[in-house]
């Protein structure tokens, strides 16, 4: 206590100097008079009693002096003192001020930048009640890794499991909702979860409650929790609307809550409907993605083999299944997914970038701390200590790097918003990334450890040269720092190296979305739009109701002015598949032990392959004659008839898709197409069937969420009111949502890859103009210091072109050997990129090639200012100026 | 010299305090003479190291200060002992006579147990 109130007078009395100094001096002066009187009383002569009190007291300035130590912060007050000047010495040379904090704040704003996008996806705990807790679940057996359950796992495990507290089930349906009532129809994102889905993660509603037990029972009432944006936007922030109903998919749900407006589980959820499940039959599919709280206490290991006990219940149940085993994930693992990698790749690198900041500003200092050299050698001739020495060059270079670290804290507010704009789907967890307090202190930290490190190197420098031997080099320009110039070179050698590492990184990513942006999708994807349309299950009950709607559709849209083609598809290009299924060629039984391959189908109108321009190969395409029930027919992708029918012709072979039985329908195979892709544009071909949607095996069941898919010569924007007044002149609850060109569709698939280009592609531009303009500041401050001997050698008869070749050789070596360090690195490092490539190798040659060079020239360039500078040289002027 | 200084300073503190106690409000160079005076020509020290020594008490909050004027019309800065200075000095007092006591059993001469 009394050491906390001492420390604090203390602090305070760096606030109040000046009156205490004046106290000081009257105190010592009354003690000195006092004791001089004694004396004269005693009979000294005044000048002995003077004499006498002084040598008694002990000199009157150490006096003071131990006073003020022990009154103040002395080590405190010397640091405001050092920083006091250093912001004097910065504000002397602003143009290397701004030069270096710019610099630094380019660097730590990217990092900062980067730093909030991974502490949001990555480290941030989910924003759940106690979230390490929350698991997923997965079957894990011979044919996947992380399987989704089927009802009859779910329902065991929610029945009989004892590890966690609460399991909840999600349909990971990314559709929505058809909203009617409230406006004209809209598609509303949204998915069904069961009764414990809240209990699960911990959330309240703010307003209502959650789902009662009742609710997940079939026969129970049909409730809907809302986001607090649906509920501004469709319920008028109303808090009667809580009881009221609304109509999703043509059913009504009774609104039971309202969630708080920062919650969010997975991306754009605005409902939240109970999801009832059917006691199973069977135990395919497999459709709920399952999660839990564990109880406390309770391991995940202990819990998955709690839950895989169950599993094999489920299988002995349902011997013809899968005997798989359950596998517990954190929650948070399976909603970061695997961005973690890329991210890490990105920070890396950006570090990189930093890094090359920081040995600019290191450069910069060092040519300033070079022409210095004589302030500090006086000093230190004066008395001043090495460590107080250092301790005031590392205060200028923190100061600086603290500016930066400001500067950069406001370029990484407009970096995360950037990233979040050019990024949307790319990264999970989107809505936790911000600039936090971790976010802040991570800033702070590489501030101060930035400015630690560029200081240190010139500090040391300085400081540890001899007084004499620098005042004595600092009288002899010509030949002054030897061991800067060296120290000078290997810091450019190291940007070099480092701008190479970057650059290679960027050109791999670069040149990975210029090949999938060249991949041939398989189709013509100009004047192509596409839209989603729902048909609600009630008034869509059987096949007739459901062809005939999509019939007098696509007539209306197909009359429409400008309009070429139209059809629907289940699936589409060039990553949407929605369904695989096995397949069994006639003839062939499955081999035991191995399950049939599973290959992507997808319903489609007759129209389909005409609409998107995928050719014919072989047989022939569906036709209104196969609407005809007897009929099964499919059409199967060039992929498809290589692989499986290599020396025979697929056409007229029979073949079944889904579970096997030989009792059941087989299809035949009429035609083979072009392949087209599904599955993403990195991808390999995949064999692909398409049966048509009226098929009887597949209407009206599977057929009820389509795409529409228009060719039309007019604008996008017409097409879309085309489609949707079609659709709601035949049914006034129709919503079409999810709307898209087709080129749109090709530019999202690849998203991912371009946000990992553009950001390297970023980083590796700042990398190079860093580079540059550190090779170009070193260059032009050795000409400058080599004035006189380059004066000597014109003198003596150099020739100019001879002086710019030699500035220019010395330059491009130091970028060269840069390059070639570089390059090891790079070759080690980018084997971690291999993961993120498409259709180029890790090792790329012309790549790494082309960087080289690029680097090379940029350094030739920035060398060449100062080498014609150096040719210029007066002799005269250069000689007499010593 | 920095230890010696240490044991200095704490005595120093306690001598201070117990000054007060003894003359009541007094100023720096009363303090020093007294302190001089009663310890005899055993404690020959600066004046000086009195001062710090002072302004730590009193940011201890042991003893406070202000401007008075002496016996001879001068102008003098007083310090007095403040309540939780009273307390401090029994308990220094007291843990410097247990201290006092140990050794002097230790240095004892021929009372070492057999």
């Amino acid at each position: 206590m009394r050491l906390v109130r001492s420390w604090v007078l203390r602090l305070g009395e760096l606030f109040r100097k000046e009156r205490r100094e004046k106290d000081l001096a009257a105190e010592i002066e009354s003690h000195l008079q006092m004791h001089i009187e004694d004396n004269l009383r005693m009979g000294m002569s005044p000048e002995i009693a003077r004499r006498e009190a002084l040598t008694k007291l002990g000199g009157i300035e150490q006096t003071k002096e131990n006073y003020r130590d022990r009154r103040g912060l002395p080590l405190l007050e010397t640091i405001l003192q050092d920083v006091r000047s250093a912001c004097r010495m910065l504000g002397k040379s602003p143009g290397f001020t701004a030069a270096a904090v710019l610099t630094l704040a380019l660097g730590i704003g990217a990092n900062t930048a980067i730093f909030s996008v991974v502490n949001g996806v990555m480290l941030k705990p989910l924003p759940y009640r106690q979230p390490e807790r929350l698991m997923s679940l997965f079957l894990h057996g011979r044919g996947t890794d992380r399987g989704v359950m089927g009802v009859a796992d779910f329902m065991a495990l929610d029945e009989r499991q004892g590890a966690f507290e609460h399991v909840a089930a999600i349909s990971p349906s990314t559709i929505g909702f058809t909203l009617t009532g409230l406006g004209s129809p809209q598609m509303i994102p949204g998915t069904s979860v069961t009764s414990d889905f809240f209990s699960v993660l911990g959330v309240q509603p703010v307003l209502g409650r959650a789902f009662l037990p009742a609710e997940g029972q079939i026969g129970g009432n049909l409730s809907v929790l809302v986001s607090h944006h649906f509920w501004e936007q469709f319920l008028r922030a109303d808090p009667a609307a809580v009881g009221s109903s609304i109509k999703l998919d043509g059913k009504s749900y009774a609104v039971i809550g309202v969630l708080p407006w920062d919650f969010h589980f997975g991306p754009h959820n605005e409902l939240w409907p109970i999801l009832q499940l059917q006691p199973a039959k069977q135990r395919p599919p497999y459709w709920l993605l399952t999660v839990g709280r564990l109880k406390p206490g309770i391991s995940e290991t202990q819990a998955a083999a709690d839950a895989s006990l169950i599993a094999k219940q489920v299988h002995e149940q349902f011997p013809l299944s899968d005997d798989s085993s359950t596998m517990v994930v954190p929650l948070k693992d399976l909603l970061v997914g695997d961005t973690s990698e890329a991210l890490l790749i990105l920070l890396v690198a950006v570090g990189f970038v930093l890094l090359i900041a920081v040995v600019n500003v290191a450069n910069l200092h060092l040519s300033r701390s070079g022409s210095r050299i004589r302030e500090f050698a006086i000093r230190s001739a004066l008395g001043a200590g090495r460590g107080r020495l250092i301790c005031q060059l590392l205060t200028e270079s923190v100061v600086l790097a603290v500016l930066g670290g400001l500067f950069g804290l406001a370029l990484a507010y407009g970096g995360v918003r950037t990233i979040l704009a050019l990024s949307p789907d790319v990264l999970p967890r989107m809505e936790e990334i911000t600039v936090d307090g971790r976010v802040l202190s991570f800033t702070a930290m590489i501030a101060i450890v930035t400015g630690i490190v560029f200081g240190l190197v010139p500090a040391l420098r300085c400081a540890g040269l001899p007084p004499g031997r620098s005042l004595k080099e600092g009288s002899r320009t010509a030949t002054s720092g030897r061991s800067a110039g060296r120290l000078h070179g290997a810091l450019v050698v190291a940007e070099f190296s480092l701008a190479l590492v970057v650059l290679t990184g960027a050109g791999l990513l670069i040149r990975t979305l210029s090949h999938l942006q060249s991949v041939n999708p398989g189709f013509n994807s100009s004047h192509m739009v596409t839209a989603l349309l729902t048909l609600p299950r009630e008034r869509y009950a059987n096949a007739p109701q459901v062809t005939s709607i999509y019939q007098q559709l696509l007539e209306r849209v197909k009359i429409s002015p400008g309009v070429e083609a139209a059809s629907i598809t289940m699936s589409l290009p060039p990553n949407l598949l929605e369904l695989t299924n096995p397949f069994h060629p006639e003839g062939k039984p499955d081999t035991p032990g191995q399950p049939a391959p599973a290959i992507g189908e997808i319903p489609v109108g007759t129209e389909y392959f005409a609409t998107l321009g995928i050719p014919l190969f072989r047989g022939r395409l569906f036709s209104d004659q196969d609407r005809s029930p007897a009929t099964h027919v499919l059409v199967i992708n060039e992929n498809m008839a290589r692989r499986y029918f290599p020396d025979q012709d697929p056409l007229g072979t029979r073949v079944q898709t889904g579970e096997y039985n030989p009792k059941g329908d087989w299809y035949t195979i009429v035609g083979v197409v072009g392949n087209v892709k599904y599955q993403g544009l990195g991808e390999k071909d995949q064999p692909t069937m398409y049966v048509p949607y009226f098929d009887s095996g597949w209407c009206p069941w599977f057929v009820r969420e389509m795409y529409v898919v228009v060719r039309s010569a007019s604008a996008p924007e017409k097409v879309v009111s085309v489609l949707q007044s079609a659709a709601l002149s035949l049914d006034n609850q129709l919503a079409i949502a999810h709307v898209r060109t087709m080129d749109q569709l090709l530019y999202e698939s690849v998203a991912g890859s371009r946000f990992r280009a553009v950001l390297f592609g970023v980083f590796a531009a700042l990398a190079l103009v860093l580079a540059m303009i550190g090779i170009y500041g070193v260059m032009a401050y050795s000409v400058s210091q080599r004035t006189h001997e380059i004066g000597i050698r014109i003198a003596l008869g150099a020739h100019r072109t001879n002086i710019l070749q030699t500035i220019l050789r010395e330059g491009a070596s130091l970028a060269l050997l840069g390059v070639a360090i570089g390059f090891v690195v790079a070759l080690a490092l980018s084997r971690t990129l291999a993961g993120l490539l498409f259709g180029v190798q890790a090792t790329d040659r012309m790549t790494f090639a082309e960087v080289a060079a690029l680097l090379l020239c940029v350094a030739l360039a920035a060398c060449y200012l100062p080498a014609r500078r150096a040719t210029r040289v007066d002799p005269m002027v250069a000689l007499r100026y010593e | 010299m920095g230890e010696r200084a240490d044991v200095w300073q704490g005595t120093l503190a306690l001598m201070v305090l117990k000054t007060l106690q003894a003359l009541g409000p007094l100023h720096g160079y009363g303090i020093a003479r007294r302190i001089e005076q009663t310890s005899g020509d055993l404690l020959a020290v600066n004046y000086g190291t009195l001062y710090p020594a002072l302004l730590k008490l009193e940011q201890e909050g042991y003893i406070a200060s202000e401007w008075g004027t002496s016996d001879n019309n001068r102008k003098a800065k007083y310090y007095k002992l403040t309540r939780a200075g009273r307390k401090q000095l029994d308990k220094e007092a007291r843990e410097w006579e247990q201290t006092t006591e140990i050794l002097a059993r230790f240095l004892a001469p021929g009372k070492e147990s057999a």
